[in-house]
């Protein structure tokens, strides 16, 4: 076991070096990407923006310029922006993360909930109309583009609509902090939520209902049926629990997707300056300093979740080890 | 960025007498409050002498002073310069190369420290030191200049900035007389700092100014909050007024769409962004009290490559602005209230301007009609018909509205067009560096440097030509040798004799008009949408909206 | 590595009659003819895909327009009267022009114009074509490749299997929209070019290159599991005891157990595809101008957003119905063929 463990953190940290290098080459193969200029300013003299590209290291090799950017971000820790000159990195992502975190928490409230009941309902009502019908519905919810879904929202809530009672609290778009208010915090990202749980009611619901069937051809559900216990006591005290199994694994490794900055597209939608906004920002800026902090902060998660899911279920399953 | 493109607005030659501000003075009930303006980004470092964008040159407006300023006033009075941390505007002698300060006494900055010969002098050495953007062209002139901007960190301008403590002056002396150096003195970058300031971009860190405001934080993820200067007192009304409100913001991250709506809803007073066309209509009939069209000297153009195929024809080049019906890209712009059709360089009202255009039908003053036909059989002429060509274009909404048109109208007369609409942060830089092989895109140009010069010699002079460089502003690598010698002429017969100067540029802009290294496609206006409870208004030809003379109460 | 988030539904769950006498192909094929939900989603599918073939039909004999080329000055019918198709504002300040709304006229802009004055409805159907084009390639370049990568790992192993497996968990790692927003910017502007092969930029294979490689890991993993497993199974393990030549069982053996897993995940990665596109194109990274795929099409509704909803709505909904019809078909094949799928997508 311990060996397994040593062999997935090894490959954690090939796969961080590998995305941030190549992040780091992508930058700089992309044609008229050269901050210099860019930072020079308009019409800059030419002495100007050789000063300009030496001060800031670009005259360099690449494998030194990578190594000093490294540094900066891990060791000495101030990393500064391309574009906003003298804003750090590190802050910037710390103070995006909030952000993000209180949008994926909320929807992850939404989604296990309702997806449970979802899936419940369907296992209880298996090969019955409602079955079909609540499969279908999550279903839609997974064939909605998210980006679009919130786009209709806002065109209700924020114009359309905006002045009837029922939106007429809904704020402006973009996020209030809890600290500063909860209320605000709570109805700022209420429409948020919903949007972004859509997709994934529809999947968790389909995950644990065919689960929970699995479940019920297993012998010890015959067993516990056989001892007569009611289908409903079954379902609930046998066949979800181990059922869960699957649910929670999916749930970390979305988790940590999603916390990484995996919602770019909500974020972007709804304005919210969370990691995934801030990725897509830097992105279009091209603030090289930026993508890299995201990208490793987002690959991070990532990485991490897939190995303690792999963990657990190595723990779970001696077979896993193996392979 | 659009912010690079859109950058800065200097004046024009434009009014010559000077209307008194009616709008200074702040002592009146109209004082106080908080005047909070909105933005989708920050715009990049608040250092006065490196900042580069429009977005924040209006907000220094306010804060910092340089030895003149443009005055603070509304229309075309906005283009005089006046003195502003100096007592005079001196008349420059020897021969136009010397000019001498007399420094204002009493003055302190906004962390309390008096403002001295010494800031002025090391002020100017700072811009060299920063790397200031134009330190290589708005302040090469200066004597010593060459050797600070071959090593920056030494830079000492010996011989060319002088201070003399005892009689509070300061010495200005350059290589040849240039007509243009007091505008080059009124821009921010020739802002004046404390003497200890920083040697290197200060970044997010403000520093210390001597106008009515100062910077009291800032977090270009969020916000930049401007409060009074308590070391301020009015010094020349002209110069440096004082402002209403007490506290100015300006917040980041909204949207365009939601900044409107909060200004509507009166929770935010005013947008940096363009408004979205999806809302003007809205804007000119719901609330015509808030919305401020004002004509700028500014045009929006596409450059073409003349070293490269199709367009190193003339003929092919000539067909394109033959071809393009103005008309409809002014419906793309918002509609004929915001966008006038063009085909010259020099916008109307701009020293030099007298209305031409040869590419309408009828060719006349002004444009009326394309002439798709001339336009096909110039093509069919120039042998250059079913070639490829490449319409690249920043991929804002408008920009690529513009560029898409432009394809469109390019495969009417007989070409193989595509459109590539590429972030609006590489656009700009992209574009001008012959490595990228760009034919032909959509280029918008703001007056920067206070003359005929800055539309015509910036951008269509062969100095401006730089092969593989990613600052070749003279995107269409346009080097005309007579054009470039009249070019000549006219800037040094500026120094003497401006009328004729002028006279000169406005034949110059024929030639370079016939040449067609681009297609005018129009003139643009300027929207401002303000909440409510914004009164006094005043819009400076120079930098805009003059921020803290509205009042919010 | 973790091909543990599944989608298991076993058929055998389904308590359906074993059908005696027949190939497992064609029991399959019966399973999935009997499924009626999957049968009225085969329909809606050919629906729309007959619809979005049809575009040049529409195009030139219906409404009479170039979806192509701007139509800034033209004018059209609404009612019998001539209208400008883009109506410049005369009230108030005059500011703004508003392009022409839906006149629910299949001839006269059916759908209304976006902001050039082309027909929406046309457009819409153009970038149909687009979009499933897109798809569909996008995922059989996923299936195809993964299944290779997936079956040459797991087959040798050892330092092959690691080579591949790292560089899946690399692929994998990368936020797939990251990804693709890095390879089109560098793609979109400059093109791409191996030995003689030349992508120009703005080309179609673009989008559909990077979608099919970003998804690799996700079909590439369980097929790898897969073979795994076979391997180990007593046939294989007696056919490698008898002498078969490696490519033989390659072939023979394992190919054909895991080529129905290839095949349960294609109209899914469809699907997935699809909606990638849309975010791409969306992100304006996809198609370029003037083609149009419905994510292009929402992009240009954004603007449109607050006057003129329809623009940005009608793509929407040709997406998500489609998407919807996919997966559900992707649902019925899968249960036909009971591969016990493993599947993931992403946000």
């Amino acid at each position: 076991m311990l060996r397994f463990v040593a062999h997935r953190f090894v490959s954690m940290i090939f796969v961080l070096f590998s995305i941030s290098v190549l992040s780091f080459l992508i930058f700089f193969a992309t044609p008229g990407v050269d901050p210099a200029a860019r930072i020079a300013g308009k019409n800059a003299d030419q002495a100007t923006l050789a000063a300009v590209r030496k001060d800031f290291g670009l005259d360099k090799p690449l494998p030194v310029r990578y190594a000093v950017m490294m540094k900066k971000l891990f060791i000495t820790r101030d990393l500064t922006s391309y574009v906003n000159r003298g804003a750090k990195v590190i802050p910037q992502v710390t103070a995006a993360a909030p952000v993000t975190l209180s949008l994926v928490l909320g929807a992850a409230v939404i989604w296990v909930i309702l997806s449970i009941a979802m899936g419940l309902l369907a296992a209880v009502f298996r090969g019955k109309p409602i079955d079909t019908a609540v499969m279908i519905i999550g279903l839609v919810g997974i064939s909605m583009p998210v980006f679009w879904l919130g786009e209709v929202v806002n065109l209700l809530t924020q114009s359309r609509f905006h002045h009837s009672p029922i939106f007429s609290w809904v704020p402006p778009l973009g996020y209030t902090s809890f600290t500063s208010s909860p209320f605000g915090w709570f109805k700022s990202l209420f429409f948020p939520w919903l949007t972004l749980s859509v997709l994934y009611i529809g999947i968790y619901a389909r995950v644990l209902r065919s689960a929970l069937v699995e479940a019920q051809e297993e012998d010890y559900v015959r067993t516990a049926r056989a001892k007569g216990l009611t289908e409903t006591r079954v379902l609930l005290r046998h066949s979800l629990r181990t059922s869960l199994i699957a649910f929670v694994s999916l749930f970390g490794l979305d988790f940590g997707a999603l916390v990484g900055g995996g919602a770019l597209l909500t974020e972007v939608v709804f304005n919210l300056h969370g990691v995934g906004k801030l990725t897509f920002d830097s992105l279009q800026n091209l603030d090289l300093p930026v993508i890299l902090a995201t990208v490793i902060y987002a690959a991070f998660f990532v990485v991490v979740a897939n190995a303690i899911v792999d963990l657990v279920y190595a723990a779970l399953d001696p077979r896993v080890r193996r392979a | 960025m659009n912010r690079v493109v859109k950058m800065l607005v200097l004046g024009s030659l434009l009014a010559a007498v000077a209307a008194s501000a009616g709008s200074s003075g702040a002592a009146s009930s109209h004082r106080g409050g908080t005047l909070k303006l909105l933005a989708k980004a920050a715009g990049g470092t608040l250092d006065p002498q490196v900042n580069y964008t429009l977005q924040y040159w209006q907000l220094y407006q306010a804060t910092y002073d340089g030895l003149l300023a443009f005055q603070k006033a509304g229309g075309g009075a906005a283009f005089n310069v006046v003195p502003d941390l100096a007592s005079n505007l001196p008349k420059p002698t020897h021969g136009g190369k010397t000019w001498v300060f007399h420094i204002r006494k009493g003055i302190k900055f906004s962390n309390g420290q008096p403002l001295t010969v010494k800031d002025v002098v090391a002020s100017f050495q700072r811009i060299f030191k920063v790397k200031s953007p134009t330190s290589g062209s708005f302040y090469a002139g200066i004597v010593g200049a060459k050797a600070c901007l071959a090593k920056p960190a030494t830079c000492t301008l010996k011989g060319g900035v002088i201070g003399n403590a005892k009689k509070n002056t300061v010495t200005i002396n350059l290589i040849a007389p240039d007509s243009e150096f007091k505008y080059k003195l009124a821009v921010p970058h020739a802002s004046i700092v404390p003497a200890n300031s920083p040697t290197s971009d200060a970044g997010t860190k403000a520093l210390p100014g001597t106008g009515a405001y100062y910077f009291a934080s800032y977090n270009p993820n969020k916000q930049l909050v401007m409060k009074r200067n308590p070391y301020f007192k009015v010094f020349s009304k002209a110069a440096m007024p004082d402002g209403y409100p007490d506290e100015i913001t300006q917040s980041f991250g909204l949207t365009v769409e939601s900044q409107i709506t909060a200004i509507e809803n009166g929770q935010a007073d005013w947008t940096l962004e363009a408004p979205p066309a999806d809302r003007l209509n809205e804007m000119g009939t719901k609330y015509p009290e808030q919305t401020h069209v004002e004509t700028l000297t500014a045009f929006w153009y596409a450059p073409m490559n003349t070293r490269m195929a199709p367009f190193n024809n003339l003929k092919a080049r000539q067909a394109v602005s033959y071809a393009v019906d103005r008309n409809a890209l002014v419906k793309i712009f918002g509609g004929p209230r915001l966008a006038t059709p063009s085909c010259q360089v020099l916008p109307p009202g701009f020293p030099g301007h007298v209305d031409y255009c040869p590419y309408s039908n009828p060719p006349g003053k002004v444009w009326k009609a394309p002439n798709l036909a001339k336009a096909k059989q110039l093509v069919q002429q120039s042998g250059t018909k079913g070639a490829k060509v490449t319409v690249l274009s920043s991929d804002d909404e408008v920009n690529k509205s513009v560029a898409v048109y432009l394809q469109s109208v390019l495969n009417q007369i007989g070409y193989k067009a595509s459109v590539k609409p590429i972030s609006g942060n590489i656009f700009f830089t992209y574009v001008q560096n012959t490595k990228n092989k760009v034919q032909i895109n959509v280029q918008q140009w703001y007056q920067d440097y206070p003359a005929a010069s800055d539309f015509l010699y910036v951008l269509f002079g062969c100095e401006s030509f730089h092969p593989g460089s990613d600052s070749s502003i003279n995107i269409a690598g346009f080097c005309n040798k007579p054009i470039n010698a009249q070019m000549h002429k006219a800037l040094n017969l500026a120094v003497t004799n401006e009328t004729a100067a002028n006279k000169l540029w406005a034949k110059i802009d024929k030639q370079v008009t016939d040449q067609a290294p681009m297609v005018t496609l129009f003139t643009p206006k300027h929207i401002d949408f303000v909440s409510k409870r914004v009164g006094n208004f005043t819009f400076s030809k120079e930098f805009y909206w003059l921020v803290d003379q509205s009042w919010v109460q | 590595m973790s091909d543990v988030f599944a989608d298991q539904a076993p058929v055998h769950a389904t308590g359906e009659p074993a059908i005696v006498g027949a190939g497992p192909w064609a029991l399959a094929w019966r399973r999935l003819v009997r499924n009626r939900v999957a049968m009225v989603m085969v329909v809606v599918l050919a629906l729309i895909v007959g619809l979005c073939l049809a575009a040049p039909l529409y195009a030139h004999h219906v409404a009479r327009t170039d979806p192509f080329q701007s139509h800034l000055d033209a004018t059209t019918v609404v009612n019998g009267k001539k209208v400008p198709v883009m109506q410049a504002s005369t009230s108030g300040l005059g500011l703004g022009v508003t392009p022409i709304g839906p006149t629910w006229d299949p001839r006269h802009y059916f759908l209304g114009a976006d902001d050039q004055g082309r027909d929406v409805a046309a457009r819409l159907l153009y970038g149909g074509r687009n979009s499933l084009l897109i798809g569909a390639a996008a995922a059989l370049i996923t299936c195809i490749l993964a299944t290779i990568i997936g079956l040459v790992a797991g087959f040798f192993g050892g330092v092959v299997d690691g080579v591949l497996s790292r560089f899946l968990d690399v692929i994998w790692a990368f936020p797939v929209y990251l990804l693709a927003i890095s390879l089109s910017t560098v793609l979109i502007a400059k093109g791409f070019s191996i030995g003689p092969f030349r992508l120009e930029s703005g080309s179609l294979f673009l989008p559909i290159a990077i979608i099919g490689v970003v998804y690799i890991p996700y079909v590439a993993r369980p097929i790898r599991g897969e073979v795994l497993s076979l391997r180990r199974r007593e046939f294989v393990e007696a056919a490698i005891g008898l002498g078969a030549s490696t490519w033989r069982i390659l072939w023979s053996d394992i190919l054909r157990n895991v080529v129905t897993t290839a095949i349960v995940f294609f109209p899914l990665m469809v699907a997935i595809d699809m909606l990638t596109e849309a975010a791409l194109s969306f992100l304006s990274i996809g198609v370029q101008e003037p083609n149009a795929s419905w994510g292009t099409i929402i992009l240009d509704g954004q603007g449109l957003l607050y006057t003129r909803p329809a623009v940005a709505l009608a793509p929407g909904i040709a997406i998500a119905l489609t998407v919807l019809a996919l997966n559900v078909l992707g649902d019925g094949i899968r249960d036909a063929l009971d591969p016990r799928a493993k599947l993931r997508r992403t946000d």
